[in-house]
């Protein structure tokens, strides 16, 4: 059992505390989702569990923390770690041997277990996290699903009885993302493991989990299960509840007679089929065929070495589009869009930005008018300041400085980025630094933006006011590509909608044609409008509201 | 060019006591060094091919090799257009300069070259056919086993653990730089050095982020727990096959060094190159080094026996 009471938590330095006066109880073999905004405490709460706060991280803490009936404060993480595993968001960076089978002998060493038994809990660790096939494979040749499992492995060896994971699946693509959440469903059904995991995207988890609890500020603005406290009032918590879930409440309200809040696709189709009385038909068309296209892809091949990553890809991207660009990992999606700023040229074939070449610029004589945002905001950061940092470029044009400031002022506004005007960019929260990217290159208003996977990871509200200011970015005749996994967002925004498989196009069309009636690439309501289709749903249904524009 | 990372492959020689292997090649580095004899030093490097052959890791070793020629045939160019010395000249320059007066290229200084870059090749071969068949937590693992402190070991194998990823970062930040406007690689010197500063900031500070979350994930999986003594659960156990197969990785090193405190094993280039044979009983020695550093082999073989049965 864990137990807080009145736990408050300041990192050194910091003005907020991390964490203020929570209380809070998780009974044994339950399974815990915590989200919210970004910055709301999650990971400090997190890492309260196992001691890493206040003992590695240094603070100050006032309150009582107890676990499996140890005493968080006086007991250092190296000896809570047979009690609670931790599981990290980055893959990579929790690996510290070369393969498989010492990365979970690891933990074990370290504790001086006798070899007999550090040879059982690897077989056990293996077997349990179902990657015995990848004993002796060396690290760096796993996948990020691979990784994030043998992170798990390796903390199951020490048979520790709570799992703590801090979005671990955040780095993932959705097929692996799968793999690794039912694993732990797994591990918590079977084993009765109590399993606390953090998560932004609830649509993947919400069915699996006993209870919900939500941070803002520190603070834990709600907790319940998941039909309480989503069926509750949750405008104000900052979290992004599943279509599926948002359509029933709207129905909820409506004639339509519900019998509770349904959790899954499949929940709300057996509540649908009972309750549906009338259907409106509806047609829907896609935006007609737009203006002239600012980038020609003509048959396009692109190899690193001897392996072609890019295989003949035609594509035209019109002016104003808003294109989403989808695919499994390693499918050349990142690869593709590289080419569009210079950042690769093509091996074969020829990308053309309003007829021209772009194997005869650079990347950085492209970046005026191609903008391109990276997976990784680090990958952006590097001024002094926030100021400095979205500045850099126009800067770097050689642009007046009362235009200059003006820009910026503006950017700073638009992001909510004022108070950390003066701030080191390094030191922002996650979601703050991918703001400040964001700012960093809107800035030169670029006519084609790029951003590659820029809703991972990040929380409800940031992912709303992005795609509003995309949507508007786009209004104003700019052209939006974005890579992404994330099938609701691109049902939501674009218009259009590229599959790539193995480095070729597979489908490309309007976002309609792409992805409905899909299996894997469908968004909720989709799947549930494909159920529904015997009476009447239109099967091309994407979102919430064009649903309920036929059935409300 | 292939991977030149190890990669687990079921050969006798990967099968050795990575004891031996770095015994042995250790051996092969020092006598290279010690001995001047270009016969010596093609017995040294000829004996490294049968290891070769036998680990199945030629092709990656040939690449490495062609590299190694290249620097090879630059020491020798080197060696002929800066050394002097030598009686035999081959060609002769119209002019003198201050000091070192009329430039010559000698046969001399040619032959010293091609040895050097000979030497190069056996200590650059040595290197591939380690890095390639002993695992580099085994490395560690011997390291360990001469009683250096873990924690030492531990960082140099984490540290070369995240090369990789730095190799990443720098694709990654440049990259950064290039979509914000910054041409890399325009401009002078000066400003492509400021370029480059501004590329190793962001590196550091990336590193100590990924540093952090290292030590986390350690500290969260017990690392340092004082209560009892690390245990090494891969530790090498020196069975008594492996004693012996020891003895005799050491053998060549051993033996080398007699041979050259005895006298054997040099050579004079200049002013003129020397006959290289040996004379009377002389290549008794030679033989015995070849003898010495291929009884690696059958033992090899024999080990594999001994640990099937």
């Amino acid at each position: 059992m864990i137990r807080l009471r009145e736990l408050s938590f300041t990192y050194n330095g910091a003005e907020k505390p991390a964490l203020n006066n929570i209380n809070l109880t998780i009974e044994d073999g339950q399974f815990v989702l915590i989200t919210g905004a970004s910055g709301g405490g999650k990971s400090t709460l997190c890492r309260v569990f196992n001691g890493l706060v206040p003992h590695f991280y240094g603070g100050r803490i006032g309150g009582k923390a107890e676990v499996q009936g140890m005493d968080i404060l006086e007991t250092p993480p190296r000896e809570l770690a047979t009690r609670v595993g931790m599981v990290f968001q980055d893959p990579e960076n929790q690996l510290v041997t070369t393969d498989v089978e010492r990365e979970i002998a690891f933990g074990l060493e370290n504790l001086g277990y006798p070899k007999n038994l550090i040879a059982r809990r690897i077989e056990e660790a293996l077997d349990t996290a179902g990657i015995a096939h990848l004993r002796f494979a060396r690290n760096n040749e796993l996948s990020g699903g691979e990784k994030q499992k043998v992170a798990i492995a390796s903390v199951l060896a020490l048979h520790p009885e709570v799992l703590v994971l801090d979005e671990p699946t955040s780095e993932l693509d959705p097929q692996s993302a799968e793999e690794v959440l039912r694993l732990l469903e797994r591990l918590n059904d079977e084993l009765g493991l109590t399993v606390i995991l953090i998560e932004q995207r609830l649509d993947r988890v919400i069915h699996l989990v006993d209870r919900l609890l939500v941070m803002g500020n520190g603070q834990i603005i709600a907790d319940g299960t998941p039909r309480k406290v989503m069926g509750g009032d949750s405008e104000g918590l900052g979290i992004g509840l599943p279509p599926v879930i948002r359509l029933m409440r709207k129905l909820q309200g409506k004639e339509l007679s519900l019998n509770g809040l349904p959790l899954t696709v499949k929940d709300a189709r057996l509540q649908l089929q009972k309750a549906l009385k009338s259907v409106k038909t509806a047609e829907f068309a896609d935006a007609g065929a737009g203006s002239k296209p600012v980038l020609n892809i003509d048959k396009v091949w692109f190899s690193y070495g001897e392996r072609a990553v890019l295989r003949n890809i035609n594509l035209e991207i019109e002016r104003g589009g808003f294109v989403g660009i989808m695919g499994r990992n390693a499918s050349g999606k990142t690869t593709l869009v590289k080419q569009f700023n210079g950042l690769l040229k093509p091996t074969r074939g020829k990308v053309r930005l309003d007829g021209a070449d772009t194997r005869k610029s650079t990347a950085a004589s492209l970046s005026q008018r191609v903008g391109y945002v990276f997976q990784n905001p680090n990958d952006h950061l590097f001024a002094d300041t926030v100021e400095d940092e979205i500045a850099f470029s126009l800067r770097n044009r050689g642009a007046e400085e009362k235009q200059i400031n003006k820009a910026v002022e503006e950017m700073l506004n638009e992001f909510e980025l004022g108070r950390y005007r003066k701030s080191y960019p390094r030191n922002l929260s996650g979601g703050e630094r991918q703001r400040v990217a964001l700012a960093s290159v809107l800035v030169g208003e670029p006519e084609v933006i790029v951003l590659d996977e820029p809703t991972r990871g990040t929380d409800y509200v940031l992912k709303k006011k992005l795609i509003n200011y995309l949507d508007d970015y786009r209004r104003r005749g700019n052209t939006v590509i974005m890579v992404s996994h994330d099938v609701e967002t691109i049902a939501e925004c674009a218009d259009r909608v590229v599959l790539l498989s193995e480095g070729r196009v597979v489908v490309e069309g309007s976002k309609r044609e792409a992805l409905s009636k899909a299996l894997l690439f469908s968004p909720q309501i989709n799947r549930l409008a494909q159920a529904l289709s015997g009476y009447g749903v239109a099967d091309t249904t994407l979102t919430v509201d064009e649903m309920l524009e036929q059935i409300g | 060019m292939p991977e030149l990372s190890y990669r687990d492959k079921n050969t006798v020689i990967h099968a050795l006591s990575p004891l031996v292997k770095l015994a042995w090649g250790g051996g092969l580095v020092v006598l290279s060094l010690i001995f001047n004899h270009p016969v010596y030093i093609l017995i040294l490097f000829l004996s490294i091919i049968p290891l070769v052959w036998l680990a199945g890791v030629g092709r990656e070793w040939a690449s490495t090799l062609k590299f190694t020629l290249w620097l090879g045939l630059s020491i020798i160019v080197i060696n002929a257009l800066l050394s002097y010395h030598g009686d035999h000249v081959l060609l002769a320059a119209p002019f003198r300069l201050p000091v070192v007066g009329q430039p010559v290229i000698t046969l001399e200084a040619i032959a010293f070259g091609a040895v050097m870059a000979l030497k190069l090749a056996v200590i650059i071969s040595v290197f591939t056919l380690i890095n390639l068949t002993v695992h580099p937590d085994d490395i560690m693992a011997v390291l360990l086993k001469m009683r250096l402190p873990y924690k030492s070991v531990l960082v140099t194998s984490l540290s070369t653990r995240f090369v990789p990823c730095l190799v990443e970062d720098i694709g990654r930040i440049s990259d950064g730089y290039r979509t914000r406007g910054v041409q890399l690689d325009a401009g002078g010197w000066l400003k492509k050095l400021r370029n480059r500063a501004k590329i190793t900031i962001a590196l550091l500070s990336n590193s100590l982020d990924r540093a952090v979350q290292v030590a986390e994930a350690m500290e969260a999986r017990a690392f340092g727990s004082g209560k009892k003594k690390r245990v090494f659960y891969k530790d090498i156990n020196i069975s008594r096959m492996d004693a012996v197969t020891l003895g005799v990785g050491v053998l060549p090193l051993a033996a080398g060094i007699a041979v050259r405190v005895l006298g054997f094993g040099d050579y004079q280039y200049y002013p003129n190159l020397t006959s290289i044979g040996f004379g009377g009983w002389g290549w008794v020695m030679p033989a015995m080094m070849i003898l010495l550093l291929a009884a690696i082999l059958p033992l090899a073989f024999l080990k594999r026996r001994v640990e099937l049965d």
